[in-house]
């Protein structure tokens, strides 16, 4: 009795909450299906009248949205390969080996993240450009196979910091080397770390404006992020369409999130290291 | 100190070295004597073949950045199509950004020595701190000798460093004027806003006329005694608050951001009293929309359409999207404080002093705001012309203001007429330092808007702020 | 359970030091540490001496930046540098409680576990102006939900972003809804508890508050460290929401730091004083994380440590 009062409350909070939730999303997809409008009309209207679909028409001639994705996929499928690769590498690097100075390289790593990227990027433009990968999908990606951020190399590093000890010492007594530690027993064991990263480096890379507008000069390198910007105008932005647009894109990320947190599951049940 | 900018030279020359290597890569070639060969008989627009045999001229490429959306850039892109055919020695690299982060993208090209020919600059926030460091091109002379010299130009389009030196020229002019729905000023019986200048409402007539209009939720409007303001289910009137609206009516009143003494000028009793007249439309007269009110609102054209605003303030390019929101709206001009004034704001096209094109740069300027190579810009709402024949010659006038709806009745009298006899320069371009001062500014004025504080005491407040950032005016 | 290893432990059996394999496998990110944010970071700390506008040479001016900031001729510095503190006081535990018990209840033995989890995930992938225009409906001090509701309830009303006062709090209630990422992270984090653990207080007839405080938060402590981190490093660098939903305002009460900075770089020209701005924001952080890393020792728990 106890349990199913504790499991109905639990529901109520969840659905109480997730309706707030996932109110900007109703807000956007019944906006895509209106007139501009009935969008805006307070309190809110939810159901479109009259039902349109040519927002969606209008927006897919408006841009090259096909061109834009096939980019986007491009710098995504790499950037989150490499970040992976390489953020796991170094979490493996700062975790589970020990070596001098290893706590104090990771506390300088991690301090990158504490300036304002606002004052780095001229820099970092003039580097990108000075090696000649100013307009090239180069600056866009590179960094993801250079350790992929000290966000996810940090996450990693929490995650492997958690597994425990002996498994790996284990290992080092029957002979392995780090490189099958690594691939072998820490990996595996951080699927629900791994997954979580994919999920975000996706959703950076599908997301982000800012780095591709300043790095890409050629339109035909434009991602869906520059796309979606560019249908808003100086003084009027057609709310209607922008918002057509956005659900198509937002789309891909809700299925990439839905399958991948089935992964989020019980990484370490197997941790009866009773050998 | 001898010491500091050695080392400041020793480090910079490190850090920014490659910069400079490829940035200055081709310099070699000295810009072509275009001032003085470029001579006026070989540019008749027209004459594509002609100019070419008659001066067959090195091919060139420029760069060319300018903001604008999907729609625009398509526009844009057609109209450098047939500039590059009718001009084929030149060929234009066009990019068009979006308008967000467009400034950090110019910011990060030109530190980075990124070549760059011509742009579309906003000019508080980039122009004129690029134009301070010697970065942007005098146009005076390049234009004197071409076929569009700048005496073409309305004077409020022209962008002036000092006196000798103008960075730029506007790409579409823009002023303000009072929206309203047709529909509702007949349903409540009230006169139609005027449409010529000289007839241009008081702020009395304006505020009886916004009376009428408010409505409350028991269809009791403004005058009537038991109005109730905390039920308004239609408003009067609607107006942004940021300075480009509330800057026309500080000099309708005779004010100005900054005063000919050098003093902050928004405290002087002429602005005080224009910006608390504003404030009272919300505050005391209850027939303009709270801020937070506002909030729910939508744009301009989506205020008028669903009938919770029947009047609004805004800048000319709401005729396009009021246009296309297709419903019975009008437009006329402001009303006075004491005489008629609008802004002109505009953004603006000026050329890099380092471009090795400038004959070309300015061609291509002169091009884009010239209404005969693509009116629609025009014809929909979105811009009026900067130069003169086209906004006072009626063969040309009729090219963009008739045979569209986007062009109401009276609009040449009324919105044309102000831009020509009724408007002031961007502040802008003629205010020193002036978003340092709106800086303070906009803040003091949320009080204002809100009802917490008089205009009189916000103002007040700010001038010990801002009146050290006063530098006066630019000449002109 | 352990206790052959921990044998080998204490005979010194642990993975010996190993500095070439230690940073072979860090190699790559040490080099993108160094080529893409070291680097940068010495050329703006040299650039915060100086007058810089992005188009010009920059001109040595010694402290001239940290000068004009601390004497208060800056009249924004401490305005947003306070504005930015209240906020990540306010903004750092509300958010870890409040993503740390959503993920606790997403992890629970629900049904339509998939769907809830995205749903609480949704605010991080919509458009930001849809979340926006909802919460300024919902917050509206005239006729919003919120304010409709207490009104009938007899309760205060508040004027949520329109006040001077409420404006930062309003921004930490909203940004609550935006913590689908921490949320994900702590739901990882607890995937990797092993099940056997909790079995062990059944067996000892605890209930779940036992569970709770005895094995779920104590293995959880790597995963909260990262989290609290994370959002301090995030809560001084607040940005986008001041920028979308208040502009700074009312009278520059949302006036967060980086947003201050941002226009300084970018729309006033002032490149040399921002990365001061920002190098000042950069010592700040660097305080604050490193406290709590000095603390990690006595609260932190590490599987992987433990001898």
């Amino acid at each position: 009795m106890k349990k199913t009062i504790g499991n109905i409350s639990v529901y109520i909070i969840l659905c109480g909450l997730g309706i707030t939730f996932i109110l900007p999303l109703v807000w956007m997809i019944r906006s895509s299906f209106m007139d501009i409008a009935q969008i805006f009309i307070l309190p809110p209207e939810w159901i479109p009248n009259p039902f349109t679909l040519n927002n969606y028409i209008e927006a897919a001639t408006m841009a090259p949205f096909g061109l834009y994705a096939l980019n986007t996929v491009i710098i995504l499928v790499f950037g989150t390969f490499g970040t992976i690769l390489t953020a796991t590498m170094a979490a493996f690097g700062f975790s589970r080996l020990k070596w001098k100075g290893r706590d104090l390289v990771f506390s300088v790593i991690l301090s990158g993240m504490m300036l304002p990227g606002v004052v780095t990027l001229i820099p970092q433009f003039i580097g990108w450009k000075t090696l000649g990968f100013y307009n090239t999908f180069v600056p866009l990606i590179a960094p993801s196979f250079l350790g992929g951020g000290a966000f996810n190399i940090f996450l990693f590093r929490q995650f492997f910091m958690s597994i425990p000890a002996e498994l790996d010492e284990a290992a080092v007594m029957d002979g392995a080397s780090y490189a099958s530690i690594y691939s072998r027993i820490i990996l595996p064991l951080s699927k629900s770390a791994i997954v979580v990263v994919a999920i975000f480096s996706f959703m950076f890379h599908w997301n982000d404006f800012f780095n591709p507008l300043i790095y890409l000069s050629d339109d035909t390198k434009y991602t869906l992020a520059i796309g979606l910007q560019q249908l808003q105008g100086q003084y009027v932005s057609a709310w209607h369409i922008i918002m057509a647009a956005s659900t198509i894109v937002v789309l891909p990320c809700l299925v990439v999130f839905m399958f991948g947190q089935k992964y989020i599951l019980e990484g370490i049940v197997m941790t009866g290291i009773k050998s | 100190m001898k010491n500091y900018s050695k080392i400041t030279a020793v480090i910079l020359t490190g850090l920014m070295l490659a910069t400079a290597l490829f940035g200055c890569g081709s310099t070699s070639d000295t810009v072509s004597s275009d001032t003085t060969s470029g001579g006026t008989a070989s540019e008749v627009s027209s004459g594509t073949q002609q100019a070419q045999k008659k001066e067959p001229k090195e091919p060139v490429e420029i760069v060319y950045t300018c903001w604008g959306s999907a729609t625009e850039k398509k526009a844009t892109e057609a109209t450098i199509a047939k500039f590059e055919q009718e001009n084929s020695w030149i060929k234009v690299k066009t990019m068009v950004i979006p308008n967000a982060n467009y400034d950090t993208k110019i910011t990060t090209m030109v530190a980075a020595n990124e070549p760059l020919d011509i742009s579309q600059l906003e000019s508080a926030t980039i122009a004129y701190p690029l134009a301070e460091q010697g970065k942007l091109m005098n146009l005076k002379t390049i234009a004197e000798n071409s076929e569009t010299p700048l005496s073409d130009f309305v004077p409020e389009d022209l962008f002036y460093l000092d006196k000798d030196t103008i960075i730029g020229v506007g790409n579409g002019l823009e002023v303000f004027n009072l929206f309203y729905n047709k529909d509702m000023i007949q349903a409540a019986g009230v006169e139609t806003p005027p449409t010529d200048p000289e007839k241009a409402w008081t702020w009395d007539q304006f505020v009886e006329t916004a009376k009428k209009l408010t409505v409350d939720k028991n269809g009791k409007n403004a005058l009537d005694p038991s109005f109730d303001p905390k039920k308004i289910v239609q408003y009067g009137i609607s107006f942004p608050k940021w300075w480009g609206l509330w800057g026309n009516f500080i000099y309708s009143n005779g004010g100005d951001y900054v005063t000919q003494d050098g003093k902050f000028g928004l405290s002087q009793p002429e602005a005080v009293e224009a910006l608390q007249k504003l404030a009272d439309l919300i505050n005391v007269h209850h027939v303009a929309p709270t801020p937070t009110a506002e909030k729910g609102l939508p744009g301009t054209e989506i205020a008028l359409q669903t009938k919770k605003v029947a009047m609004a303030i805004d800048g000319q390019w709401v005729h396009l999207p009021i246009d296309s929101a297709k419903f019975n709206f009008g437009s006329g001009v402001l009303p006075k404080m004491k005489e008629l004034k609008t802004q002109a704001v505009t953004g603006m096209l000026s050329i890099y002093a380092n471009t090795k094109n400038p004959e070309a740069s300015w061609k291509l300027a002169t091009y884009l705001v010239d209404p005969g190579q693509d009116i629609t810009l025009y014809k929909n709402g979105n811009l009026m012309p900067v130069t003169k024949p086209w906004l006072t010659e009626k063969d040309k006038l009729d090219q963009w203001t008739t045979n569209t709806t986007a062009r109401p009745d009276g609009y040449v009298q009324g919105i044309v007429g102000m831009l020509l006899n009724y408007s002031v320069p961007t502040p802008t371009g003629t205010v020193k330092n002036f978003n340092k001062i709106i800086d303070i500014v906009n803040p003091a004025l949320d009080k204002v808007w809100l009802g917490q504080q008089t205009a009189q005491e916000a103002m007040k407040a700010a001038e010990a702020k801002a009146q050290p950032l006063v530098q006066g005016k630019r000449e002109r | 359970m352990t206790t052959d290893y921990e044998t080998h432990i204490k005979s010194g059996r642990r993975l010996k030091s190993d500095a070439i394999h230690g940073i072979l496998f860090t190699a790559p990110a040490i080099t993108g540490f160094i080529a893409l944010t070291l680097i940068p970071m010495i050329v703006s700390l040299f650039l915060s001496f100086t007058d810089y506008s992005g188009f010009n040479m920059p001109k040595f001016t010694g402290l001239a930046n940290y000068q004009k900031m601390f004497s208060g001729e800056d009249l924004f510095f401490y305005k947003s540098l306070k504005a930015t503190a209240y906020y990540t006081l306010l903004s750092v535990p509300a958010s870890i409680i409040f993503s740390f018990a959503i993920a606790l209840l997403l992890n629970s033995d629900i049904k339509f576990r998939a769907f809830f989890r995205t749903v609480f995930y949704i605010p991080t992938i919509v458009p930001a102006v849809a979340t926006a225009v909802i919460w300024l409906w919902i917050l509206n001090p005239d006729f919003g939900l919120v304010n409709t509701l207490l009104m009938k309830l007899g309760l205060p009303v508040s004027s949520w972003l329109f006040d001077e006062k409420s404006v930062i709090p309003t921004i930490v209630l909203i940004g609550l809804w935006g913590t689908g990422g921490t949320m994900v992270i702590f739901l990882a984090g607890l995937q990797d508890i092993p099940k056997h653990y909790y079995e062990a207080i059944d067996v000892d007839g605890g209930n779940s508050f036992h569970k709770l405080f005895n094995i779920t938060i104590p293995l959880m402590t790597p995963t909260i460290f990262f989290n609290a981190i994370m959002a301090i490093i995030g809560s001084f660098q607040i940005f986008t929401q001041a920028y979308i939903m208040t502009n700074g305002g009312p009278n520059d009460a949302s006036l967060f730091f980086v947003f201050y900075l941002y226009r300084e770089a970018f729309q006033r020209s002032n490149m040399g004083y921002a990365s001061a701005l920002a190098w000042i924001l950069f010592i700040i952080i660097v305080v604050f994380s490193a406290i709590i890393l000095k603390t990690q020792n006595k609260w932190v728990y590490y599987e992987g440590e433990k001898a």
